[in-house]
């Protein structure tokens, strides 16, 4: 433990950090500090102490394990802007600023399990699986259903994310959004795509209060995919299957057709990949 | 129950021993605690640039960040170089600082510290970026003054400048 003090801990394993939560459990995990700390400055939330993650070494840094790409939670996002997966490449890029990717780190944006969230869609679209440790071992839970309200998940008390592992394809991937400008923007819909074997997986962010996806969405877009259904179909599958969120920024129906927007533009891509033309 | 941490931090070469509240921020500990006031607050969440500083954390490579983003206390034993690292000891300007002032690429003055930050990290690591790199490079940077025009043109001139001075 590089400094411990009763409100602060600064581990360097995965073991210290795990003993230093068990012995502060009112304590925030924070990574990188990018969304912790705006939201202490403006009140949105208190602390009532930090178990600070960034030097926990082994949390940092990629491999591959049978056929999946294993990213430590503390992995920054600027170190996923060069991945091997495109899909993750282009949600990272889109994150933020420089300044803020060199800090923010994966695991954060999926423990902060906000719907607008960048990394999340890809995430979902991708078969994400999550590995979450604590005291008594290690468990592997789908990505899917991780996320159970906005700001809340099934890590369980004492339970830290320590990797989230991507399954590696050979297919297709790509993400993108929408904001109320062209820089530094939060989106105000999401939505991110894997295609493989002539099929299409989507899954959106801000569709909903967690981020979704649908087989019925996806048979329409792989329909699309293949010529056998017309845009317009696919549009209504995703107004059919979002519940998007109504606010100041946007209204549940803007969210509505912005979503179906979203979702024929990345399968429109998906099949100029393939060849297909556009 | 204590707020309060104790931690080592170098900052610009000079060696200090802080103490601070937990959640303080890096730009709180540099600018209200040791009065090194380079780093700027601008914005205080990562949007604006104006606090850049280089750091080593002890969590990777050395690299520009936002000082405000950061808890100070898990920088604990790290190293902090603000943009009186950038300039000479006795406040020669870095050629970065120059091409910036023939460039006129300085109003106000508050986003320029973060700007230079971030301007000599991308010609250490790209000698001869391209205007796309240069705004991607950039892009954490905010400055209302300008119009980024002549920031952009300031780092095209440093970088031809050093070029030209290494042939």
């Amino acid at each position: 433990m590089l400094l411990a003090a009763p409100r602060f801990a600064l581990p360097e394993t995965v073991a210290e950090a795990l003993t230093a939560l068990a012995e502060r459990p009112e304590a925030v995990v924070v990574a990188g500090g990018t969304e912790v700390m705006p939201d202490l400055l403006w009140r949105n939330r208190s602390a009532a102490g930090f178990v600070s993650l960034r030097r926990v070494r082994a949390l940092r840094g990629s491999t591959d394990a049978a056929g999946d790409l294993v990213m430590g939670a503390g992995t920054p996002v600027a170190a996923l802007t060069s991945a091997p997966d495109a899909g993750l490449r282009a949600a990272a890029s889109s994150l933020g600023t420089p300044l803020v990717r060199t800090e923010a780190t994966i695991g954060g944006n999926v423990v902060s399990a906000l719907p607008y969230r960048n990394l999340l869609p890809t995430l979902l679209a991708s078969g994400a699986t999550l590995e979450l440790s604590s005291a008594t071992g290690v468990r592997t839970v789908p990505f899917d259903g991780f996320i159970t309200a906005p700001g809340r998940t099934r890590l369980a008390e004492g339970e830290l994310l320590t990797a989230v592992r991507l399954p590696r394809h050979a297919g297709f991937a790509d993400y993108t959004k929408v904001g109320r400008r062209n820089a530094q923007f939060v989106a105000t819909v999401s939505a991110a795509i894997v295609s493989r074997h002539g099929g299409a997986r989507l899954a959106f962010g801000n569709a909903g209060p967690t981020p979704l996806r649908s087989d019925a969405v996806d048979a329409v877009a792989t329909a699309l995919l293949d010529g056998q259904a017309e845009a317009g179909d696919l549009r209504a599958a995703v107004a059919g299957a979002v519940d998007p969120p109504e606010d100041a920024v946007a209204s549940a129906d803007y969210r509505r057709h912005a979503l179906g927007v979203l979702a024929v533009r990345l399968v429109t891509r998906a099949a100029v990949d393939a060849g297909m033309g556009s | 129950m204590s707020d309060e941490v104790e931690f080592s931090l170098t900052v610009d070469g000079t060696a200090h021993q802080v103490t601070a509240r937990w959640s303080e921020s890096l730009l709180t500990v540099l600018r209200d605690r040791l009065g090194v006031r380079g780093p700027k607050t601008g914005c205080a969440h990562g949007r604006c640039g104006a606090c850049a500083v280089r750091a080593d954390l002890g969590d990777g490579e050395p690299h520009v960040l936002c000082a405000c983003l950061v808890p100070a206390a898990t920088a604990a034993g790290g190293i902090v170089d603000t943009i009186a690292s950038i300039g000479g000891p006795d406040g020669e300007l870095s050629d970065v600082q120059e091409a910036f002032l023939a460039e006129g690429a300085v109003q106000c003055g508050i986003c320029t510290a973060g700007f230079v930050t971030a301007a000599t990290e991308l010609l250490a690591d790209n000698p001869d970026p391209s205007r796309t790199e240069i705004e991607q490079a950039l892009y954490g940077n905010l400055c209302r003054c300008t119009g980024y025009g002549r920031i952009v043109a300031a780092v095209e001139t440093a970088a031809r400048t050093r070029r030209e001075a290494t042939r």
